[in-house]
């Protein structure tokens, strides 16, 4: 549910070689994006545990962003299919325990996508905003 | 099970430790209570008379192989463990050269407590498909047709999922919020090894000290995770849970996904490269398109 004035905290995991050069290109290019996102720089996509995605959740993020060289551009060679098949299952189990898996978002961005980067965060924030704040049942409560 | 079966078990026991085939054999003995069954390490030839196999024989025993690395052990083992063995050879943790397997056919096996043996069958036994090892060295019984896989063997993780999200969410929070992090779930699983679990190390601290079913979650979360596709399903987690949290529900929630996107079951063979080590260029699963 929408709720008026909420800004949603977004933590974007980008790995090095593609995506965070393609922030760095939005940026050099004078393209605006939301300021939700608070960017991790990663080596690889393929080194997203899943428990930084938990834990990111747990910390009170409202949405968390993986982004990765498209498949088959990986400076690892295979990081990033690594990661698509790990996301895969964990998205999953995400859901299965009642966290929207529409919270975690996983995008293919290369070094010279600087427009997709920011249209990334644009739509992934107006998502999230349109979700509403996470909410954390609390038990006994 | 047929005196005659345990007979040859016993027999089979006597034999590998008798001729150094082995210096110790896993299997199971009667507990103090004098209805339920213990693991029982046999080391001499004179003691494997205290060896029995019934449905109580609940426990997955493979865990110990890994403790015993390098040492000539022999092992009886259901259908479901003889599975782990196979994760367990597949991940390099034991030698097969190491291990001599007494494989049992089972019918299942039944709830037990303490002093009390129930008549029902466990839920895990109500849709198994595999009634005789996948690996052995020595078969005890005769091998079992088996029935084919149904959706009905699902039907618990259909269930949840046809939950709303809220619903969901509200229902895991009750359940991590019982869990006092006894870890006994980790330390009974023959595939949790690790020498340092995420949730032992303090720096970073991944699971955090104060008491809140949101750290719960994310131990449960993360094991149910590093599970997928390795485990076996024998469901000694479940059991051993104080709190009798569900944990069948994410492993078979688990084992399904896996099932459904790569083809996957944990532990048929000790090859196949586990679908979270692998992959394949074209696939197309969802993420990132």
């Amino acid at each position: 549910m929408a709720v008026e004035g909420f800004s949603p905290r977004m933590v974007g995991f980008l790995c090095n070689w593609c995506s965070y050069a393609g922030a760095d290109m939005a940026g050099t290019s004078r393209m605006s994006y939301p300021a939700n996102i608070r960017i991790i720089r990663v080596p690889c996509s393929g080194r997203v545990d899943p428990l930084l995605i938990i834990k990111a959740f747990q910390q009170g993020a409202d949405g968390v962003l993986i982004a990765g060289c498209h498949p088959g551009d990986c400076h690892y060679v295979e990081g990033n299919y690594y990661a698509r098949r790990r996301l895969a299952i964990f998205r999953s189990l995400l859901e299965f325990i009642g966290i929207d898996s529409r919270r975690l978002r996983v995008e293919w961005v290369s070094a010279a996508e600087g427009k997709r980067f920011s249209n990334v965060i644009t739509s992934f924030t107006d998502e999230l905003v349109k979700l509403g704040p996470r909410s954390e049942v609390q038990v006994g409560a | 099970m047929a005196p005659e079966l345990v007979q040859q078990i016993r027999d089979k026991a006597r034999e590998l430790l008798t001729s150094g085939a082995v210096d110790c054999v896993i299997g199971y003995g009667r507990a103090t209570d004098g209805v339920t069954a213990r693991p029982l390490f046999v080391y001499e030839p004179e003691k494997v008379d205290e060896l029995i196999f019934d449905e109580t024989c609940t426990h997955n025993l493979v865990g110990y192989l890994v403790n015993r690395k390098g040492k000539k052990t022999g092992i009886v083992v259901k259908p479901c463990d003889s599975r782990a063995i196979n994760v367990l050879l597949n991940e390099g943790q034991i030698s097969r050269d190491d291990v001599s397997i007494i494989g049992v056919v089972c019918d299942g096996v039944v709830e037990t407590g303490w002093n009390r043996v129930g008549e029902a069958q466990q839920a895990r036994c109500q849709y198994c498909h595999q009634h005789t090892p996948v690996v052995y060295d020595f078969l005890i019984g005769e091998p079992r047709e088996e029935s084919p896989p149904s959706a009905e063997d699902y039907a618990a993780v259909a269930e949840m999922e046809a939950k709303s999200p809220e619903e969901r969410e509200a229902f895991w929070a009750e359940q991590f919020d019982r869990c006092c992090r006894c870890y006994a779930c980790r330390q009974v699983c023959p595939a949790c090894y690790c020498t340092e679990c995420f949730v032992d190390k303090l720096d970073p601290m991944w699971v955090g000290i104060r008491v809140a079913p949101e750290e719960n979650r994310i131990w449960h979360t993360i094991r149910a995770y590093h599970l997928a596709g390795r485990c076996s399903g024998c469901n000694e987690c479940e059991r051993v849970c104080p709190v009798n949290i569900p944990l069948s529900l994410l492993n078979r929630k688990m084992a399904r996904d896996v099932e459904d996107l790569f083809g996957f079951q944990a532990g048929l063979d000790d090859k196949e490269m586990q679908p979270l080590g692998a992959f394949e260029k074209d696939e197309k699963l969802g993420i990132g398109e």
